[in-house]
């Protein structure tokens, strides 16, 4: 228990709040120099520039504190550090700062798996509320703030996961020990953790009711909580961008010999296309909010229509990144349903070239659609017109992922354990979530269905399906590589029958108020509408999809120490990290391989795809 | 290391920047006479195409380094670089969004600066100019062996810096605030102080960095053969120096000035 309370995690939040209040005071003495009001009489204490800044300063803090700057600040003072440290044995590695990838992965997919909890559960509250017409248990802004939060927290939550996948399976699926720089690797972790707690300390300064998107001038009235929403996503933010940056430079410089780009697993391509989007466009959604911040703190008026400001600039640089997120989001998803359909059809993945430029092509088309949220906000109308046919043609590479899926299953051997089902759920969900899209990307249909449920369950179809259905999978899939054990089979059934009907149920029900008229983010409806049977039984669905995550989580933790033990190679696989036992050793490969061969030839006799290089002949 | 004389690299040095210098007052020129914004574009182009080249040596990045041993300094080098290049790129978004931003906000018209803030910027834009050309210095210096050369250069870098951030804080900030360009005043006055504000703040951080590099050079910690932390330096200031090529005619020239 001692090692609990004295690992990074713990130290970190301890020192987060101290600096928290040293920031707030710093602010606050300088205030009172300038002859300012350094108090505010109101709830909060200290002024809205000290709270700001002092989140900041907490927020350093955490970092600095947990060591994950350490090695820096020695490079600085000119000092030679280790090329690598080794970790302790044990779990107590995973709550300090630890440069193995592998260990970092696992750090930020069991903090995406608790965003994501915790989100859920704001889902659960707002959704409890929402069964029956008329206001039953929250206050109007209590409401907001969780639909907000909700959003917030489930984005955060979905990019560490990203990140924990790609963390821990790149390296591995392109023969590299390490990313290319492990500091940065384990630093881009280390900011999350306070960025989380800056965005859940949203509820104690009264939350926030603009939804994640925090437009302007909403923002600029709502409470001091949006001052911690938008330093909270400026600081997750960074995490994503080195994160990103980091990926790609390993990419290019760490691969295995004779792995040219075309012999790449096919997650390394969509790791590549989600890391292009996070490196770069993740800055507009931080420079976005951060002009927000200003706006409030100096009364710069960006958005300000009074001072010549123009509240339709926020838009436009939000959703210059906030759209693309969602290929951040998914492209990741949708590489691992295309990397473990082959292994489960026991086919060659149909058009593995196509796929890889599709992930591609998805990312670069993603930067050119952002201005599709915006068809009723008022910006220029010539501008719908470019922006709908840029959209629609998002569908193109996507069709192209899923003739391939179609493809490769057709005449496979399919065989359907729990990894596979949450593969086959994926694709059945995406494609809702697919087919739901072009209707909003039209112009003609989009100014119906805007702000309306229709939307909510288009988004949760291609989230749900493009990554969280894959995100499953691959937890049940490489999950005997990070511990040596099987999760539970029949509990991984009943996760996936319970929730994939029950996430239909609701997604569907969505889509069809909101084709009746109901709006979204709102706490209330009127019930001549009829709404309160859709509403109850969306709930009740939500409920159901909740016991199955508890399932899961229950499956999750009782198999690390007591599930079935399996070293080998589980799932027959020819992906390199497959041909070594389970767990993953420290430094992955013992020998470094070569690539002789295509990565997903299952099926055809004689074929190789890696083979490691001899033992003996090294030493020579 | 490409180039193994140090007095033709030198040399080539000063002709790129009398051809940045040419290239302002060019700018400057156009500025006034002609007010055309195609023109100050394409002038801004042409010296962050120099800038990229002959200083950040942006052709570094494209090495046949296949055969070396990935754990070799040399091998780790080639990444380092890309790394940085990435990080530059990212970074480069935030001032590409604050860009747009000006234009969204104010179209193509000049800001309501008063004309004492034409002289400012032409001599910090020249102060941040000449910064540029001892880094330069500084650098070849390093890769030479000149370790003499290295901490004049870098020394009257991170002076030009401090030069710099004095001349855009207590020169240029309080002639626009009596201008009436606050930060509160209107659009334009947001978009001033964002702009140079970020830009200013990088400006700090290259001064941080490169104290830092010009400490462990007195210290010795570098060589011909190792100095990563002399380069990356190097190429960020450049960034920032690039950065403000295209901030100074966004501010400062566009919209026919007189």
């Amino acid at each position: 228990m001692k090692k609990f309370f004295t690992s990074a995690l713990m130290r970190g939040l301890f020192w987060q709040l101290i600096g928290w209040i040293v920031g707030a005071l710093f602010v606050t003495g300088v205030r009172v120099l300038m002859g300012l009001n350094p108090f505010v009489t109101g709830q909060y204490f200290f002024t809205e520039p000290a709270w700001v800044f002092g989140g900041l300063v907490g927020a350093i803090s955490y970092v600095a504190s947990t060591g994950a700057m350490t090695d820096w600040f020695k490079w600085a003072k000119g000092e030679e550090v280790p090329e690598h440290r080794e970790d302790p044995p044990g779990w107590e590695k995973y709550l300090n700062v630890s440069l193995d990838h592998k260990v970092i992965g696992v750090q930020y997919t069991v903090t995406a798996l608790f965003l994501l909890c915790v989100g859920g559960l704001f889902a659960l509250i707002f959704r409890t509320e929402l069964a029956h017409s008329g206001l039953q248990f929250l206050t109007l802004q209590e409401y907001n703030t969780f639909m907000s939060l909700h959003g917030i927290v489930m984005i955060v939550g979905i990019l560490l996961g990203v990140a924990g996948l790609m963390n821990y399976l790149v390296p591995m699926l392109i023969g590299a020990q390490d990313m290319a720089f492990p500091r940065l690797n384990a630093f881009s972790y280390w900011v999350a953790p306070p960025a989380a707690v800056l965005l859940l300390s949203t509820l104690l300064f009264g939350g926030f009711d603009t939804g994640w998107t925090g437009y302007p001038p909403l923002s600029e009235r709502a409470p001091l909580g949006m001052q911690m929403f938008f330093l909270g996503v400026a600081v997750a933010g960074w995490a994503s961008i080195l994160g990103g940056l980091n990926l790609l430079a390993s990419v290019l410089r760490m691969r295995a010999k004779g792995m040219t780009p075309f012999r790449m697993p096919i997650f390394v391509w969509a790791a590549i296309a989600t890391s292009l989007i996070s490196t770069t466009a993740t800055q507009l959604i931080g420079l976005s909010f951060q002009m927000v911040m200003f706006q409030r703190l100096f009364g710069m008026g960006f958005f300000d229509s009074e001072k010549g400001g123009n509240p339709i600039l926020f838009q436009h640089l939000f959703w210059f990144y906030s759209h693309p997120a969602v290929y951040v989001f998914v492209l990741p998803g949708l590489g691992i349903i295309s990397e473990l359909m082959p292994v489960f059809a026991r086919k060659p993945l149909f058009g593995y070239r196509f796929v890889a430029m599709s992930s591609l092509g998805i990312a670069l088309v993603g930067f050119l659609v952002w201005a599709h949220h915006m068809f009723v906000s008022g910006m220029n109308p010539y501008l719908r017109i470019p922006f709908m046919f840029s959209t629609l043609l998002v569908a193109v590479p996507t069709g192209v992922k899923f003739f391939s899926w179609v493809s490769t299953l057709w005449k496979g051997k399919i065989e359907a354990p729990t990894p596979m089902l949450f593969v086959i759920g994926g694709v059945v969900v995406f494609l809702l979530g697919g087919l739901s899209g072009p209707p909003n990307a039209t112009v003609a249909t989009d100014l119906h269905l805007q702000n309306t449920y229709w939307i909510v369950g288009h988004f949760h179809d291609t989230m749900f399906g493009g990554y969280i259905f894959p995100f499953f999978a691959a937890i049940y899939y490489w999950f005997p590589k990070v511990t040596g054990r099987r999760m539970n089979e029949a509990l991984g059934k009943i996760h996936f029958w319970l929730m994939m009907p029950s996430f239909l149920t609701l997604t569907l029900l969505m889509m069809r108020v909101g084709l009746l008229g109901m709006r979204r983010r709102v706490a209330d409806y009127d019930p001549a509408l009829g709404f309160d049977n859709y509403h109850l039984i969306m709930t009740i669905a939500a409920y159901l999809i909740a016991i199955s995550i508890l399932i899961f989580l229950y499956n999750l933790i009782v198999s690390v120490t007591h599930g079935e033990v399996a070293t080998g190679n589980v799932w027959n696989s020819r992906s390199p990290e497959w041909q070594v036992p389970s767990p993953m050793p420290v430094h992955n490969y013992d020998q470094p391989f070569e690539v002789i061969g295509e990565p997903y030839d299952y099926g055809l006799p004689g074929s190789v795809y890696i083979k490691f290089e001899d033992k003996k002949s090294k030493g020579h | 290391m490409e180039h193994t004389n140090k007095s033709d690299v030198l040399r080539q040095g000063v002709i790129v920047f009398i051809f940045l210098a040419v290239l302002t007052a060019l700018e400057f020129f156009v500025a006034v006479e002609i007010g055309s914004t195609v023109l100050l574009a394409m002038i801004a182009f042409v010296k962050v195409g120099l800038v990229f080249y002959y200083y950040m040596h942006i052709y570094r990045l494209n090495v046949q380094d296949e055969d070396l041993d990935r754990h070799s300094y040399q091998y780790k080098l080639g990444t380092s670089r890309i790394g940085l290049w990435l990080f530059l790129l990212s970074d480069a978004f935030i001032f590409g969004g604050l860009f747009v931003s000006r234009f969204n906000l104010l179209g193509l018209g000049p800001l309501p600066l008063s004309s004492d803030s034409q002289f400012t910027a032409l001599t910090i834009t020249s102060v941040l100019l000449l910064s540029s050309f001892f880094m330069n210095r500084a650098e070849v210096s390093m890769e030479h062996g000149d370790r003499k050369g290295f901490i004049f250069g870098i020394s009257l870098t991170i002076l030009l810096g401090l030069v710099f951030l004095a001349g855009v804080i207590t020169v240029e900030w309080p002639s626009a605030i009596n201008a009436g360009v606050t930060p509160s005043s209107n659009a334009a006055g947001a978009v001033f102080f964002i702009m140079t504000g970020m830009h200013a703040f990088h400006v700090l951080t290259g001064v941080i960095f490169l104290s830092i590099v010009l400490r462990n050079g007195l210290r010795g910690l570098y060589s011909p053969e190792k100095h990563w932390a002399v380069e990356s330096a190097t190429t960020y200031w450049h960034f920032v120096d690039v950065v403000w090529l295209f901030f100074y005619p966004a501010l400062y020239l566009i919209g026919k000035l007189i």
